[in-house]
């Protein structure tokens, strides 16, 4: 098969819609096994599937058609309700996803006819669904006979309504009045009720129901036994026509319901409402259907069968209270779907090119530089109007900015969803009962940063799972519940995100890491060592306990290549560790790569920026400090002195100053000549040559066009800690 | 023949408010200032609806549907009560002495012509 150009594009999208889709039924179905069956869940796969399909069979991808084909008729079943889902069907669906998956992949590398490998896989797969094929196919005989019975009564009450519209004139509304039988007795006549409703319309046709008349000897003269039915003709609003009966709701039975013949104009306009994500009760008053009171009626209804643990779509107690007929409601349903369905394509329908974005940020950092030179020469000059503009210019480049990196920002909760499949993969494997949690999946996260920290995630998810969680048998007798807990937590925490992977596990080992590490001449023995510090050696390369090995931990990613990435991120990762109750990994991630707020200082003649978010408090050096350390509100706080670290000559100035930093919970001073105050960041990377320089995070351009240093406060802490560690 | 409405009010203004409504629209309207005085001026007299206010001295309203009931000739005359809405307990009370439909105080002369014109007859 040969194709242009176009053709070609649209294949690129369609490999991604489809990538995109596929995970949406990834987690249709994970949903599906893990929440109770959802009607809206199963509607989500099915479309997933059918658009696939779709766009297969526009390129003329035969072997997909025919595989989803497949796939879809089990969904069809499931959506008819055929077929129980349980987590066997979820099983045997799964590896239709992946299967769909490298088909379509095989597409993206230009592979569009299938080749015999995969054909025998395919069926291999199909043969897996064929039994709830056949289990769906067998109900569906027995409900197409219900079906067949159910069509013939509707055709008699068609017969009926028809009759009835046989008119000249044809009414728009029908009403159904069984008035109160004490109605008499209170004084309203159900006659001038009637004759009331001609004030509104016309009544085209007036049926009186003598079926509730009891036989003369039971028959109270006061009472009513009347029904009358009428059509009515009006365009006065449906709330208007119920009004008129206000007096005698109570005990009486009024259903206002659109006549049949006009339930297409109902239909039509509720296709044509302009609305937004509405309720369905909002949506069929907005096109009068029904009216506030009857939809109140309707909640409280629903509110009662909650109370008595029963649960019934709003939809259907309309229905059964007659207030509005089922097609009206169903096509109410279809429109929210659609708008529903549309606004997610919002969601997903602006793709732009990482590149494009990339060069954008770019040039907002050069902005940002060019900015704050021009408000330096600016302010030189002292012109006050000057001053004024440019501060607004400034402005608007700071919100530029923010909203530029905003578009670089997703959410954190597809990549964490991602982990329901694995964790379940893994669990089986590992013949354990393991259960994900998931919180804090709306964190956004830099775009660059969610495609490095999957690997490391993957690892840590992975290792929480083998050597974290125990054995169910293990963790009964260990008076725990014999399903394990994984938790993956994101959230926002003083210009990092933290991500967390905790487990309710056995906790680390302390001695076993140490025991470990002495034979490793990592440190001496009868060394103390904080917990912190025992922990964080597992961090070290090749470091692992020598029973911990099994063929999960050893997927081409350590504890140190993990650190590694999180490194390269310009982030940290702390243990919290309880013997016998869990494990808890802490991933601090900076909320941008590219722009950060800072701190400028000044050492002799350089200049150097410490990231904001690092920075607590300035302080005064106090005078005639000849250690390296100082007293801070009854601390003692240790300090580098920045000068004698980048080995500055200049004179000493009369006044220092200490800049307060920390970094996981550990302060530290450093000790500057002057402060400058904040300022915004451009991060330009230093070059290959200065790789092994620790302590300095990359460079940036000030206003005046000279070059700082920005300083990496964690390196710079660790480094020092070792340093007087080792004297 | 026009029909005959009572309105039994306390305050002067509401039942001048009704009656120049309701003689407006054919009406013919005889006033009562309490319960007492309404039912010694019905007297068997043919009355298509009585309107009523709830608080009244001598004898309040509900007081007055109750005995109104009991008299054979106004049976099924249907009654209107008036109200204010903070009085829903007054409402349910009202509505077990047999008076069912209520309009709400203050309201506009439309408001009570119709609640008129749907529970009588032409």
């Amino acid at each position: 098969m040969s194709l242009d150009k176009e053709m070609q594009e649209l294949l690129v999208n369609y490999t991604i819609e489809s990538a995109e889709l596929l995970q949406v039924m990834e987690e249709g179905l994970m949903e599906l096994e893990s929440i109770e069956e959802s009607e809206e869940t199963i509607n989500a796969i099915f479309r997933a599937a059918h658009t696939i399909k779709g766009g297969a069979g526009i390129f003329g991808f035969e072997h997909i058609v025919g595989f989803t084909h497949v796939v879809e008729s089990v969904l069809d079943a499931m959506r008819d309700g055929l077929l129980k889902v349980d987590s066997e069907l979820v099983a045997a669906l799964l590896p239709c996803c992946d299967h769909l998956g490298i088909l379509v992949r095989e597409i993206a590398k230009g592979h569009t006819e299938e080749n015999s490998d995969l054909t025998k896989q395919s069926e291999k797969i199909i043969a897996g669904l064929q039994p709830f094929l056949d289990n769906a196919e067998g109900k569906q005989t027995d409900s197409s006979q219900v079906a067949s019975q159910s069509i013939q009564v509707q055709d008699e009450t068609h017969r009926v309504q028809n009759i009835e519209c046989d008119n000249s004139k044809s009414g728009n509304w029908h009403l159904f009045l069984h008035f109160n039988p004490d109605c008499l007795r209170d004084g309203m006549d159900p006659l001038s009720f009637i004759l009331y409703l001609t004030k509104l319309g016309e009544i085209i046709e007036l049926t009186t129901s003598t079926q509730a008349l009891p036989s003369a000897g039971e028959m109270d003269p006061e009472s009513n036994y009347l029904i009358f039915e009428i059509v009515f003709k009006s365009d006065a609003e449906k709330a208007d026509i119920e009004n008129v009966f206000d007096f005698v709701r109570a005990g009486s039975q009024i259903h206002i319901l659109p006549l049949e013949s006009k339930i297409e104009y109902y239909i039509d306009l509720i296709d044509s409402l302009e609305s937004d994500d509405m309720q369905l009760g909002e949506l069929l008053i907005k096109c009068g259907v029904i009216t506030r009171r009857e939809l109140e009626e309707g909640l409280q209804a629903q509110q009662a069968k909650r109370e008595r643990q029963q649960s019934q779509h709003i939809g259907d107690i309309l229905i059964e209270q007659q207030t509005v007929q089922k097609p009206i409601v169903s096509a109410a349903l279809e429109k929210q779907q659609r708008v529903k369905e549309s606004k997610a394509i919002e969601n997903q329908s602006i793709r732009v090119d990482a590149g494009r974005l990339d060069i954008l940020i770019d040039l907002i950092g050069e902005l940002v530089i060019a900015g704050a030179s021009a408000s330096l020469r600016a302010s030189q000059t002292g012109d006050m109007a000057l001053q004024e503009a440019n501060a607004a210019v400034i402005s608007l480049v700071e919100e530029v900015r923010d909203s530029a990196l905003q578009l670089r920002m997703v959410p954190i909760g597809s990549t964490f969803s991602r982990f329901q499949r694995v964790v379940r993969d893994v669990s089986k494997e590992l013949g354990k009962d393991i259960k994900l949690h998931i919180s804090g999946a709306d964190t956004e996260i830099d775009k660059s940063v969610v495609e490095k920290i999957g690997d490391p995630l993957m690892h840590l998810v992975r290792n929480a799972m083998d050597h974290g969680i125990e054995p169910a048998q293990l963790r009964i007798e260990r008076d725990k519940p014999a399903q394990g807990n994984l938790q993956l937590n994101a959230y926002h925490s003083s210009g990092n995100i933290v991500i967390e992977v905790s487990d309710d596990g056995r906790g680390l080992d302390r001695d076993k890491i140490l025991a470990k590490a002495v034979e490793r001449g990592l440190i001496q023995v009868g060394e103390t060592l904080s917990d912190q510090e025992v922990y964080s050696l597992i961090f070290e390369p090749g470091f692992s306990t020598a029973d911990q090995i099994s063929n999960l931990s050893g997927r081409g990613v350590g504890m140190d290549v993990v650190k590694r990435n999180i490194t390269e991120l310009r982030g940290d990762i702390a243990i919290d560790s309880t013997p016998g109750k869990g494990t808890t990994l802490r991933i601090y991630l900076p909320l941008t790569l590219a722009i950060i707020d800072g701190f400028l200082v000044g050492v002799g003649e350089s200049s150097y920026v410490i990231p904001l978010d690092r920075v607590v408090e300035c302080v005064a050096l106090p005078p005639n400090e000849n250690h390296d350390y100082m007293e801070l509100r009854g601390e003692v706080l240790p300090f580098i002195r920045l000068r004698q670290l980048f080995n500055k000559k200049a004179t000493l100035s009369k006044r220092q100053n200490v800049i307060v930093v920390e970094h996981l919970g550990v302060k530290a001073g450093l000790v500057v000549d002057k402060l400058k105050g904040e300022l915004q960041t451009v991060i330009k990377p230093l070059g290959k040559l200065f790789g092994h320089v620790q302590g300095v995070g990359g460079s940036t351009i000030l206003g005046s066009g000279e070059v700082a240093l920005i300083i990496d406060v964690p390196t710079l802490l660790r480094q020092q800690e070792f340093a007087s560690n080792t004297h | 023949m026009s029909k005959t409405i009572m309105i039994v009010d306390d305050s002067s203004s509401i039942r001048q408010l009704v009656k120049i409504s309701l003689k407006g629209d054919g009406y013919e309207v005889i006033e009562a200032c309490d319960g007492k005085d309404a039912l010694s001026k019905m007297d068997g007299k043919k009355i298509h609806l009585i309107i009523s206010d709830v608080n009244m001295p001598n004898m309040d309203g509900i007081t007055f549907v109750k005995e109104a009931k009991k008299l054979p000739a106004y049976k099924f005359t249907p009654i209107i009560m008036l109200t204010t809405e903070s009085q829903q307990s007054k409402i349910q009370e009202g509505q077990a002495a047999g008076a069912k439909a209520w309009v709400v105080k203050p309201f506009q002369p439309q408001q009570m012509l119709a609640a008129v014109s749907k529970l009588i007859l032409p």
